[in-house]
């Protein structure tokens, strides 16, 4: 435990990981902040401006020309039996210029809370690779040896560290949107179900297990290859060129590989996705190719990928020379 | 006998380059190191200081052999007895964006060591009133200070400092240097791994030489320095060739450098003006030169560079000279 608070403090004090949390908040509250405003409610002003511009659209000469032909002749513009009355349809109304979505709480977690996620667990990637990364480039790791030789436990603290203070911080963070969004929801009298609280609880909670497994990953990941851009590179190139690699691959079902499909499956409680490599039932005029990942699925897929990776990782460094 | 803190047997590390090259950087290296007093480690850059030094403290493994740290087998060991061994390796290494005092707090954390203990390091290093300022903003001598003010948090028994004066300015020098001589006088035991033979000749009180992985000689300074080369007179006379007949006549090995004759094996320089006198030849000048600790250090590896390459293979165990047992 006193290796974990070393190293949880060593986490606190690391400057890029401070402003790396700092920027995951304020995407965050950027995201919250437009998602507001974007649905914020119709006031009196909004109306008067919209009523205004529905006048000054109705007052142009194409709009009255276009009027002047439906009166004359309203079977051509809106089929047979129509009457003058239907013209006034073509009336600029100012809903017109009113189109604005009403805040949905389960619409935001199935869109921005999906995205928010995403981008917190990209941010955890970058968190794990440079707090291990560190170490090694300017050697204070070979230091911390000399204090405290036995290697699994060091690797374990560190990753105890990764895994806590990306827990804590997604938790923080995700909590503080969706508290917002909650109470924006209640001061405009928009209804927000136990059922929808839920589901919200659900996806964070599996969106704060993904931000903190790839923190760990990424983390295990480094302590593997010893620097933080090699690491990234490893990420990306399995991350972009692995999904590339698979959709070419002639082997049925290879999408159930992909891990952009297992991370949607993981937060999504389930994901269909389009397989262009499933067969077509013969005789059919039309193929829908789409596969389902379940949760339990996409779950064993990033366990194994995690439990791999960390143990592949802490054997080597038990073993490898530092230094 | 005295206990020996750190004793290596056949030790040996062989690894790979990238471009494939098998380099045997430590040669079945037998290494003993008594309680006590400060053993000079001296070597030429490569020799395998570092190697042997990584080894016992587990940073690096072992190819091949058997090294023990206050009698426990070591890297098996290392958790038992590393509380009790401060080391600094190569140059200073850690967290440049962190400050002294926090790199140092981490540290003695990780042992349980108070900041009170922290405090103490950092006052008995000078680098009380700088130890808030950013590592990375310190000079090679502040970072060298900090790296020793860490080694000190253990309050050790075993102190192994690879180059330690290395960037200091003279007063640091010194201080150092008094530093390490005290330690080593209120009994701990410093392991200096250094290429400043002066250095070691001055502060330690043993040392052992290797020369391409290999131990070349260890002992006493005082015993290895008089045991290994023969003490040599420098002689100036007017009449040098005669007075080089009459030296030879009576018995000694006598050389020319130049106007000067040179006399081996004399250690009473009157009985060289008290025979020539007799001759009716009288010495301008007579200089005993006494041999030194570089003039032995250089004599050792240029011998072992004669003889052995890294990576030549097996190291032949009679190679190693022990000059005069340390125990």
């Amino acid at each position: 435990m006193r290796l974990l608070g070393v190293e949880l403090s060593r986490f606190r004090s690391r400057r890029a990981i401070a402003l790396i949390l700092v920027a995951a908040a304020l995407l965050t509250a950027l995201v919250a902040v437009t998602t507001i405003w974007e649905t914020r409610p119709i006031s009196a002003a909004d109306r008067a401006s919209a009523e205004a511009m529905a006048a000054s659209e109705a007052d142009r000469p194409f709009h009255k020309r276009e009027l002047a032909r439906c009166e004359r002749n309203p079977e051509r513009m809106f089929g047979p039996g129509a009457t003058a009355e239907q013209c006034l349809e073509l009336v600029p109304q100012p809903e017109w210029f009113l189109g604005r979505p009403t805040l949905s709480l389960e619409e935001n977690n199935e869109s921005t809370g999906i995205a928010i996620i995403v981008l917190i667990t990209a941010l955890s990637v970058v968190i794990g690779t440079t707090f291990a990364g560190a170490d090694w480039a300017s050697g204070s790791l070979s230091n911390q040896l000399l204090f405290e030789p036995r290697r699994s436990r060091v690797w374990l603290a560190k990753a105890g560290a990764v895994l806590a203070g990306t827990l804590a911080a997604t938790t923080v963070i995700l909590a503080a949107f969706w508290v917002t969004l909650y109470l924006v929801a209640e001061s405009r009298g928009i209804p927000t179900g136990a059922t929808v609280q839920e589901a919200i609880r659900e996806t964070a909670g599996r969106g704060i297990l993904l931000a903190a497994g790839a923190g760990l990953g990424a983390y295990a990941l480094t302590m593997l290859l010893r620097h933080t851009v090699g690491a990234l590179a490893v990420l990306f190139a399995y991350a972009v060129g692995g999904e590339i690699l698979i959709s070419v691959l002639p082997f049925e079902g290879s999408g159930r590989w992909s891990l952009g499909n297992n991370v949607f499956a993981w937060l999504q409680d389930g994901y269909d996705y389009y397989d262009p490599t499933l067969p077509c039932s013969p005789g059919t005029s039309y193929c829908e190719q789409v596969a389902h990942l379940s949760l339990g699925q996409s779950a064993t897929f990033l366990a194994v990928l995690l439990v791999l990776g960390a143990a592949a990782s802490v054997v080597l460094f038990r073993r490898r020379d530092i230094p | 006998m005295n206990e020996m803190v750190i004793e290596t047997t056949g030790l040996r590390k062989e690894f790979r380059t990238r471009k494939g090259r098998h380099i045997v950087a430590v040669q079945d290296l037998d290494l003993a190191v008594p309680a006590g007093g400060v053993h000079g480690f001296l070597g030429p850059n490569g020799s395998g200081k570092t190697t042997t030094i990584r080894m016992l403290l587990g940073l690096a493994r072992a190819s091949n052999g058997e090294m023990r740290l206050f009698g426990k087998p070591v890297p098996r060991h290392l958790p038992e007895v590393m509380d009790r061994v401060g080391a600094v390796v190569e140059q200073p290494k850690f967290v440049p964006t962190f400050s002294g005092r926090k790199n140092l707090s981490l540290l003695a954390r990780s042992i349980g060591v108070p900041s009170s203990g922290v405090d103490a390091a950092l006052d008995r290093v000078g680098l009380t009133g700088r130890d808030k300022e950013r590592y990375k903003g310190y000079s090679l001598g502040m970072k060298q200070r900090l790296a020793i003010a860490a080694t000190l948090l253990k309050d050790p028994d075993l102190l192994i400092l690879d180059e330690p004066t290395n960037g200091l300015d003279p007063a640091g020098i010194r201080d150092i240097r008094d530093m390490i001589r005290h330690l080593g006088e209120s009994g701990v035991t410093v392991l200096l791994s250094s290429h400043i033979l002066a250095e070691v000749q001055q502060v330690c009180d043993s040392v052992s030489i290797i020369g391409n992985g290999r131990l070349l000689a260890s002992g006493k300074v005082d015993g290895l320095i008089g045991d290994r080369a023969a003490t040599t007179t420098r002689v100036r006379v007017d009449q040098a060739d005669a007075a080089a007949a009459r030296l030879a006549e009576a018995g000694h090995r006598v050389s020319r450098d130049r106007d000067a004759l040179l006399v081996e094996g004399v250690e009473d320089p009157s009985l060289i003006t008290r025979l020539l006198a007799e001759h009716r030849m009288y010495v301008r000048e007579i200089v005993l030169q006494r041999p030194d600790l570089e003039s032995i250090f250089l004599q050792l590896t240029k011998d072992d560079t004669l003889t052995a390459r890294p990576g030549d293979g097996d190291a032949d165990p009679s190679a190693a000279r022990s000059m005069e047992g340390v125990a």
